[in-house]
């Protein structure tokens, strides 16, 4: 008989591991929706948010929420810069998107293991404490990130259902040499599109970083969870990446406390493999 | 915009993920390549610092054609835990060539690099022996690439004091001792013995009034931890220890705070890490400090002995309780020497070594020196034979144990727990030190060379 604390631990826990995943692979999707771009260095942002914030606090001693800051604009910049040099040249011929921007993940992740190493790295706390929810303790942390993380996918939603900006993304998702004929810059938008996805990437480092540790090698472990859950819900659906980011996110936690740790990866990726099999176009995708 | 819009063609994403394939081909050959590129180099600057043996003999010639002794390290380089063996050797060979060298010859280094692969791991010690012609091998880290690449010691015959903690090597040399009596581990005890130091460690906490009556256990999801809980098992028996809750994590795993608070919720007082494949100690650590538990966590993490661990949990690392893998803590060096190499590492690489093998690459090549000229002195022929330095490496047992940074001796051929080659395990030998952080620093904290009281979690 499963105890009330348990499911309270896989409600909390489980919705706190979602968040961020949310965060990761909703931006990961966004830039496939409108651009068709598959961002291989969607898992380097993650991680150099992580990195950079570190950094601005270890070195220039900054407020950790001013490096963090200050790291997602950065990464966001870089992210532009590595749209108009290496991805843009070659933006029509998709298989060269991916290498272009693997490769600029793998060395992105050779300058971490050359400047800080392979271990872990703690990002310093933006909160301490603990909460007890009846009788299940749960650091203040884990909260606050499930705050940010609803927050940010809410500001996501308005920024694209609400604003011109977002509206011109639609658009341009939607039939970009349309766009072109009503005089929208597409490559102004894909740009603002990337910037988008590396911002939430970013984030999601930072936070994962608080509640985990950064670690180069997540670059790519990153990268193919979102992968697969941007799969799971449907290439190019944010909406899809969001839900089956918390399918995903409760299954592990579910699986870790009810059945072991050791399962939870196995069966969150044996579930992903069966929704495929009795859905292959994902769960928010359409025939085609 | 519109779902279906947003969709990839099957088609393309076959196409997407194929060319994915090939990116990371491309991009691990070009790793590999460049990476094979490294030439090895030979020691010829001095260090500063007092050699801690006195000068070798005046120059002979133990065998006419000889010319110099080649010494080969081979790790993964790219790790702290290779990279300390590399720099650990070359420290003890320039210092042996500073006071004469071996038997009058200069030592010479070459390195390999196993890249954590095992047919690299491979290629690269055959390339030494072959090639370099190493006379003498030492190295290594985990246990899978430590067991290829005692074949191809084997087959050249080529003596290896070797890192990796598997009971099964030292196996091996019991079960096929012609074969694979080239084999001696230089770097650790045999992993088997966590458990005997994992008991002690149960042992003190109850003297100390902890409840230990209950553990609750997270473990690698590998075969290194099944051979500690066989030796464990019996120790927990005997002091009525009861295992809660024991729990198997995989490479990577990160979601410790819902084990703590389910260890918590069972009224358990001690979480017995037995990490190493895992690597997330330091999230471990940072997990358990957040929840601020009344749980101590106390047991064997192999991230918990680097270095940079403290400051890489954020100082949450505080009152972790460790075992000391490899017998040394940089607070507490067993023996003179030890004190003087890392006095002598810290000079020559800015810091003290980075990781435990360190002490056993040292160890190595010193051993090498000492049993070759006690060979020569003997009168032996070659002694820089194979089966002589095996016969040599042998004469330290535990009834002649020899002091270089730890105190070593090995197992004789024929042991009964079949640690044949083995570092002999114990207060007067070297032992997985009972260790904890506290305020930035390792210190021991229980037995003979104990250095500090143990502290409890701040939060207790």
């Amino acid at each position: 008989m499963v105890s009330i604390n348990t499911v309270m631990i896989i409600l909390l826990y489980g919705a706190t591991f979602s968040g961020i995943l949310a965060l990761i692979s909703s931006g990961f999707t966004l830039i496939f929706g409108v651009s068709r771009i598959l961002n291989f260095a969607h898992g380097a942002f993650f991680m150099m948010g992580a990195y950079i914030g570190i950094y601005f606090v270890q070195q220039l001693n900054l407020d950790p929420i001013l490096s963090s800051l200050i790291s997602i604009i950065l990464v966001g910049i870089f992210s532009i810069a590595a749209y108009i040099t290496i991805i843009y040249p070659v933006i029509k011929n998709e298989v060269m998107t991916i290498i272009v921007t693997l490769a600029l993940a793998l060395l992105i992740e050779q300058v971490i293991l050359l400047t800080y190493g392979e271990f872990g790295l703690s990002y310093p706390r933006l909160v301490a404490g603990t909460l007890t929810i009846g009788d299940v303790v749960i650091p203040m942390v884990r909260l606050t990130i499930l705050a940010i993380s609803i927050l940010t996918i809410l500001g996501l939603w308005i920024f694209i259902d609400r604003t011109r900006i977002g509206k011109e993304i639609n658009a341009a998702s939607q039939d970009p040499e349309g766009a072109i004929l009503i005089g929208l810059n597409v490559n102004k938008i894909y740009a603002i599109t990337i910037f988008v996805s590396a911002v939430l990437a970013a984030l999601s480092g930072i936070l994962y970083s608080q509640m985990y540790a950064a670690n180069p090698f997540q670059i790519l472990n990153s990268l193919i969870l979102a992968f697969s859950i941007v799969i799971l819900g449907g290439l190019g659906s944010v909406k899809g990446s969001i839900i089956s980011s918390f399918i995903v996110g409760f299954i592990y936690i579910a699986v870790t406390t009810l059945i072991g740790a050791r399962w939870s990866e196995f069966i969150a990726l044996a579930i992903i493999i069966v929704i495929l099999i009795v859905k292959p176009t994902g769960l928010f995708g359409v025939e085609e | 915009m519109t779902e279906s819009e947003k969709q990839v063609s099957r088609r393309d994403f076959l196409k997407l993920a194929a060319a994915a394939g090939v990116a990371f081909v491309v991009g691990a050959g070009a790793g590999y390549y460049a990476g094979s590129q490294k030439k090895p180099e030979v020691i010829t600057k001095t260090v500063p610092g007092t050699p801690p043996t006195s000068p070798t003999p005046p120059p002979t010639s133990p065998t006419p054609t000889k010319s110099e002794v080649v010494i080969g390290v081979i790790a993964p380089m790219a790790t702290k835990q290779g990279m300390v063996q590399r720099n650990a050797a070359e420290l003890a060979i320039r210092e042996i060539n500073e006071a004469g060298g071996v038997l009058g010859m200069p030592v010479r280094l070459v390195w390999g690099d196993t890249k954590l692969n095992p047919d690299v791991a491979v290629s690269e010690f055959r390339r030494l022996v072959t090639v370099e012609k190493a006379d003498f091998m030492t190295g290594g880290f985990s246990s899978g690439i430590m067991n290829a690449m005692m074949e191809p010691m084997a087959e050249l015959k080529i003596p290896f004091l070797a890192d990796a903690s598997s009971p099964g090597h030292p196996a091996k040399v019991h079960e096929e001792y012609d074969k694979y009596k080239y084999w001696f581990r230089i770097t650790q005890n045999n992993g088997a013995t966590f458990a005997w130091d994992l008991a002690d460690m149960f042992d003190m906490l109850d003297e100390k009034g902890y409840d230990v009556s209950h553990i609750y256990i997270i473990r690698d999801e590998h075969i290194w931890t099944d051979a500690v809980m066989s030796y464990l098992q019996p120790e927990l028996d005997k002091r009525g220890i009861t295992v809660a809750k024991d729990v198997k994590v995989g490479r990577g795993y990160t979601e410790y705070e819902p084990l703590l608070v389910e260890a918590n919720d069972m009224g358990i007082q001690v979480v017995v890490p037995i990490l190493a494949i895992a690597g997330t100690g330091d999230v471990l650590a940072k997990q358990w400090a957040n929840l601020k538990l009344r749980l101590l966590l106390a047991g064997h993490d192999l991230a918990a002995l680097d270095l940079g661990f403290y400051e890489a949990t954020g100082g949450a690392a505080e009152g972790y309780i460790f075992l000391a893998d490899g017998g040394v803590v940089n607070t507490a060096p067993p023996t003179d020497m030890c004190k003087q190499f890392i006095q002598n590492y810290t000079a020559q690489y800015g810091h003290p070594p980075e990781a435990h093998q360190g002490f056993g690459a040292y160890d190595a090549v010193y051993l090498f020196k000492k049993v070759v000229e006690m060979a020569h002195d003997d009168g032996v022929e070659n002694p820089f034979d194979p089966d002589v330095v095996v016969q040599y490496l042998e004469k330290f047992n535990p009834d002649n144990p020899i002091n270089l940074t730890r105190t070593i001796a090995f197992y004789p051929p024929g042991d009964k727990n079949k640690f044949d080659h083995d570092l002999v395990w114990g207060d007067n030998y070297v032992r997985n030190w009972i260790s904890q952080w506290q305020n930035g620093k390792q210190y021991v904290i229980r037995g003979k060379i104990k250095n500090a009281d143990m502290i409890e979690p701040p939060w207790f």
